[in-house]
C-alpha cells in the first residue's frame, strides 16, 4: 500500500481517552437498549444497535490513525483485518457463552486477544511501536463491538440460539439469523473497512482528526443502511427505520467531510491546469 | 448432477469471472487503487502535483470484498423474499457500485485535502468524471462475481452461503488483480517516460507522467493504456482461478467415490507442476532475449 | 450454561489442529514472494501486492474447494489435500500471470536481489537486475517457494475448517457451516498479518534471508490460535 506516516504521535484535538469511552460507552449503551426496547417497544428499536456501532466505528478509526501514524511496514489495511479477525472469533464467543452479558464478553475477549497479539508484535516480532499493544487492544474490541452492535440492529436481540418454545422458533439468534446466512460477512467487511478507510483515504502529511472522524461517522452510516436492509426481512427487526436514520446520518456526516475537505485541501476548483512552477516554490 | 450441466456451469463461471477479472482491473487503473497508487501519492511531494484520481480504500482485496459481499447480502435478501435471481443480483451490484462510488470519492478529497502543504489541488470535474465510470466497472465485478457464488451455491451446491461465497471471491479477485494488472499500470504505464525494459529507478520515484495524447493525463487515460494488456490478463487469471480449482472437482466428482477425488488432487497437482513448467520456460526464454543489464566484472578481470 | 471445561476436554484434540492450522499459515506467508508496493513498479523481487492480502486470496480459494469437498466426502485428508491444491492452483497461476506482466509489459527478465545464483535453476541473478531497483519478476525459486506457501496456507485454512466442523454438538452440520467458516477466515486473517509484521514488506521466498526469521511468527501465531481455538470450541461445541 501507500507509504505510512512520517513516524511520532498524530495531532489530536479530541483526546485519544475520550474516543475510548464514547466507543466503549455508546457502542454498549447502543446494544443493550437496542436489545431491552426490542422487547419492550418493538422491533423498531432495532436501529439503536446500529448506532452504538458507529460509536465503536469511529473509536476504532481513530485508534487506527494513531497507531498507523508510525507506520507498521505492511500498510493501514493489515491491522483491521487482524482486529476483525479478532472481533469475530470474540463475538462467536462472546455472544456463545455470554448470554445477557453476551457483548461485554466479546468486549472483554477481543481485547484480550488483542492485547497478547500486540504484546506478541512488540515482544516476539520486535516491532518497537510504543502504542502498539494499546492500539490492538482498542481496535480489536472496537472490532467485537461493531459486528456486535450490526448483529443486533439486524435480527433485534444479540442472543446466539433461537428461541424455541414448544418446538417453534420464537426469536431468531445470531448463529442462525446472522452466521448461517452469510450476512456476517457483510458486517465484518463493512465494519472493517469502515473502522480502517477513514485514515486510510485521509492519509498525507496534512491530515486532520476531525476530518478523518468525519468520514469514519460517513463510512459507519453506510454499515447502518446495509444493516437495515438485511433488517427488513427478519422479523424482529426493523429496517425502514434504520435505513433512514442511517441515510440522514449518512447525508449529515458527508457535508460536514466534504466541509472540512475544503477548509483543508489547498484549492477545490471545478477544472484548471496543474499549479505553476512559480505556485510550486 | 449430471457430469454435462457440470460442465456447462463451469464454462459459464469461467466466462464470468474472467469478465470480473479484467473490469476488476480497469477499475483498478482509472481510480489508480492499491500499489501503483503510492507513486500517485508520492508525486505531488515530489513537486509533482497532478490530474490522476487518488483511490485509496484500504487496498483492492478488501474493497472488492466489500463490494462483493454488499451485493451478495442485497441480492440474498431480495431472494428471500421472492425476487427472481437475475432482479436480486442486478440489484445488488448497483447499490454496491453506489457504495464503491462514495469510498472512492471519500478517498480522492481525502488524500488530496491531506496534501496541502505540495499544493495538489482538488479537481471536481475528475470526481464527475471518474466516479461514473469506476462505479461501472464495480457494477460489472459485483454483477459477475454474484452469478459465479450464485452458480456455486445453486447449481454446484457449494455448503458456504451466498454473501460469504461472493465474499471469498472478492477477496481473491482483489489480491489477483492487485497482483498481476496492477504491475503493467505500475510499472509501466505511470512510468512511460523512461526508457522500456527495466524496473523503476528508485531516483525516478514520484516522476510519473503527468501529460496525456492530449492534454493532462487522467485516470481515463490510464485505463485506456492498461486494457489493452494488464486487464485482459487479469481477467485470465482470475477466470483460470475459478475454472480450474472448480474444475478438477466437476471432472472427478469426489461423490462418486474417495478413488475419483483422489483423482482431482492429482489434476490439480499436474496443472500446477505445468505452471511451474511453463513459468521456468518464461523465465528462461525472457533471459535470453533481453540479456544482462550489466557486464560480468569478475569474468572480465579473469579472462 | 454451557460446561466449559468438559468441551474444552472433550475437543482438545481439535484445538490441537486448530492451532496447527494457524502455525501451518503463519509458516506459509513466509514462503510466498511478496514485493508489497515496489513490485507493482518492478522495483523487488515478487508479486506485486501485500503479504496478507496475496495470502488471504490463496488460502479462501483453498478454503473453499475445502468446503465444497467437505460436502461430498468424509475423508479428512481428502478434504485437507483439497484446500491445499485449490490454494496453491490459486498461487500459481497468479504468478505465472504476473510474469507475463514483468516479461512482457514491462520488459524486464526475472531475477532475484538477494542471492546471486537462484539455489534451485542455479541462474546467475545479479547481472539481470535493472539498475535503482531490488529485483522485479518471479524467479523459480520464488515460484516454487509460492506454491510451498500457499499450500501450506491453504492446508492450514482447511484443518481449521475442518477441524471446526467435525465438533461434536449433537446438531447437523449444515447448521453450523456458517459458523465454521466465517471464524475460519477470521482465525486466516489473524495468521496472515502475524507473520506479516515478522517480515516487514517484501520477500522473495525461502532463500531470502528474512525468512530465517519464521519461528518468532510461528510463535506468536501458536500463541494467538491457541487462544482463538479454545473459544471456537467452546462456542461451536456449546451450540
Amino acid at each position: 500500500m501507500s507509504a505510512g506516516g512520517g513516524g511520532g504521535g498524530a495531532h489530536e484535538a479530541i483526546p485519544q481517552n475520550k474516543l475510548i469511552a464514547f466507543g466503549v460507552i455508546g457502542g454498549l449503551v447502543g446494544i443493550y437498549a437496542a436489545y431491552f426496547l426490542v422487547d419492550i417497544i418493538g422491533p423498531s428499536m432495532s436501529f439503536l444497535g446500529a448506532l452504538g456501532a458507529i460509536c465503536s466505528i469511529v473509536w476504532g478509526a481513530s485508534a487506527v490513525r494513531r497507531v498507523a501514524n508510525y507506520g507498521l511496514g505492511t500498510g493501514v489495511p493489515s491491522i483491521g483485518m487482524l482486529a476483525l479477525g479478532i472481533g469475530v472469533i470474540a463475538t462467536t464467543f462472546g455472544l456463545a457463552v455470554g448470554g445477557i452479558a453476551g457483548p461485554l464478553v466479546a468486549l472483554v475477549f477481543a481485547s484480550l486477544i488483542g492485547l497478547v497479539v500486540g504484546m506478541l508484535g512488540n515482544k516476539v516480532l520486535n516491532m518497537g511501536i510504543p502504542i502498539m499493544v494499546q492500539s490492538t487492544t482498542e481496535i480489536a474490541a472496537a472490532g467485537a463491538l461493531t459486528i456486535v452492535g450490526l448483529s443486533t440492529s439486524m435480527i433485534g436481540t444479540f442472543m446466539f440460539f433461537d428461541e424455541i418454545v414448544n418446538g417453534v422458533v420464537v426469536a431468531q439468534g445470531v448463529a442462525s439469523g446472522v452466521m448461517t446466512t452469510g450476512y456476517i460477512a457483510v458486517i465484518f467487511i463493512a465494519g472493517g473497512l469502515a473502522i480502517l478507510h477513514p485514515y486510510n483515504a485521509n492519509l498525507g502529511p496534512d491530515e486532520k482528526q476531525d476530518r478523518t472522524l468525519a468520514c469514519a461517522f460517513e463510512k459507519g452510516a453506510i454499515a447502518m443502511i446495509l444493516a437495515g436492509i438485511v433488517a427488513t426481512i427478519t422479523p424482529f427487526a426493523s429496517g425502514s427505520i434504520t435505513i433512514l436514520i442511517g441515510i440522514a446520518i449518512w447525508y449529515v456526516s458527508f457535508s460536514g467531510y466534504y466541509k472540512r475537505v475544503k477548509r483543508d485541501a489547498f484549492m477545490v476548483t471545478g477544472s484548471g491546469l496543474l499549479p505553476s512552477k512559480e505556485e510550486l516554490e | 448432477m449430471e457430469p454435462l450441466t457440470g460442465m456447462g456451469v463451469m464454462a459459464l463461471i469461467g466466462a464470468a469471472a474472467t469478465i470480473a477479472g479484467a473490469s476488476e482491473d480497469l477499475e483498478s487503473d482509472v481510480g489508480s487503487q492499491s500499489n501503483p497508487n503510492s507513486q500517485v501519492q508520492l508525486a505531488p511531494q515530489m513537486m509533482y502535483p497532478h490530474r490522476i484520481f487518488n483511490k485509496a480504500i484500504s487496498g483492492e482485496p478488501p474493497s472488492n470484498a466489500l463490494i462483493c459481499a454488499i451485493g451478495g447480502t442485497i441480492a440474498s435478501v431480495l431472494i428471500s423474499s421472492g425476487a427472481s435471481a437475475v432482479l436480486a443480483l442486478t440489484i445488488g451490484a448497483i447499490l454496491a457500485a453506489t457504495v464503491h462510488g462514495t469510498y472512492s470519492v471519500t478517498s480522492y478529497l481525502g488524500r488530496s485535502a491531506s496534501q496541502k502543504r505540495f499544493k495538489q489541488p482538488i479537481y471536481l470535474d475528475i470526481v464527475r468524471s471518474h466516479v461514473p465510470v469506476m462505479m461501472g466497472y464495480a457494477f460489472i465485478t459485483t454483477f459477475c462475481i454474484l452469478v459465479v457464488a450464485y452458480l456455486m451455491t445453486t447449481v454446484l451446491e457449494h455448503p458456504f452461503s451466498l454473501p460469504l461465497l461472493a465474499f471469498i471471491w472478492g477477496i481473491t479477485v482483489g489480491a489477483i488483480g492487485s497482483s498481476t494488472g496492477d504491475v503493467h499500470y505500475g510499472a509501466e504505464r505511470e512510468f512511460q517516460n523512461v526508457e522500456f525494459g527495466s524496473g523503476l529507478n528508485a531516483a525516478n520515484s514520484g516522476n510519473i507522467v503527468r501529460k496525456a495524447e492530449s492534454g493532462l493525463r487522467n485516470g481515463i487515460d490510464n485505463s485506456w493504456f492498461c486494457a489493452k494488456f494488464g486487464g485482459p490478463a487479469t481477467g485470465i487469471a482470475f477466470g483460470m482461478t475459478v475454472f480450474l480449482s472448480g474444475w478438477i472437482t466437476v471432472v472427478f466428482d469426489a461423490s462418486q467415490s474417495d478413488a475419483l477425488g483422489w483423482a482431482s488432487i492429482i489434476a490439480g497437482a499436474i496443472i500446477v507442476l505445468l505452471l511451474i513448467i511453463w513459468n521456468r520456460n518464461i523465465e528462461v526464454a525472457a533471459r535470453n532475449a533481453y540479456g544482462p543489464y550489466k557486464q560480468d566484472e569478475e569474468a572480465e578481470v579473469a579472462a | 450454561m454451557i460446561d466449559i471445561v468438559g468441551i474444552i476436554a472433550e475437543d482438545f484434540l481439535n484445538i490441537l489442529l486448530i492451532t496447527l492450522g494457524g502455525m501451518l499459515i503463519a509458516l506459509g506467508v513466509h514462503l510466498v514472494p511478496v514485493g508489497g508496493a515496489p513490485a507493482a513498479m518492478a522495483q523487488a523481487t515478487g508479486v506485486g501486492t501485500g503479504t496478507v492480502q496475496l495470502a488471504a486470496g490463496a488460502g479462501l480459494t483453498g478454503l473453499v474447494t475445502a468446503g465444497f469437498m467437505m460436502n461430498v466426502t468424509e475423508s479428512m485428508a481428502l478434504i485437507i489435500a483439497s484446500g491445499t491444491i485449490g490454494a496453491m492452483i490459486m498461487i500459481s497461476v497468479t504468478m505465472i500471470v504476473g510474469q507475463w506482466m514483468y516479461v512482457y509489459g514491462v520488459g524486464c527478465p526475472p531475477a532475484s536481489a538477494k542471492v546471486k545464483y537462484d539455489p534451485i535453476t542455479k541462474d546467475r541473478q545479479d547481472l539481470y537486475v535493472s539498475q535503482g531497483t531490488e529485483g522485479h519478476g518471479i524467479p523459480t525459486a520464488s515460484f516454487i517457494s509460492g506454491v510451498i506457501g500457499a499450500g501450506l496456507g491453504g492446508l492450514g485454512g482447511s484443518l481449521i475448517y475442518y477441524s471446526l466442523l467435525s465438533i461434536e454438538n449433537g446438531l447437523p452440520e449444515a447448521n453450523f457451516i456458517g459458523i465454521a467458516s466465517i471464524f475460519a477466515i477470521g482465525l486466516f486473517f489473524v495468521n496472515a498479518v502475524i507473520p506479516s509484521y515478522n517480515i516487514g514488506g517484501t520477500i522473495e521466498g525461502f532463500h531470502d534471508p528474512k525468512f530465517k526469521k519464521f519461528p518468532k511468527a510461528v510463535l506468536a501465531s501458536f500463541v494467538a490460535t491457541f487462544l482463538a481455538a479454545i473459544m471456537g470450541v467452546v462456542a461451536i461445541g456449546g451450540m
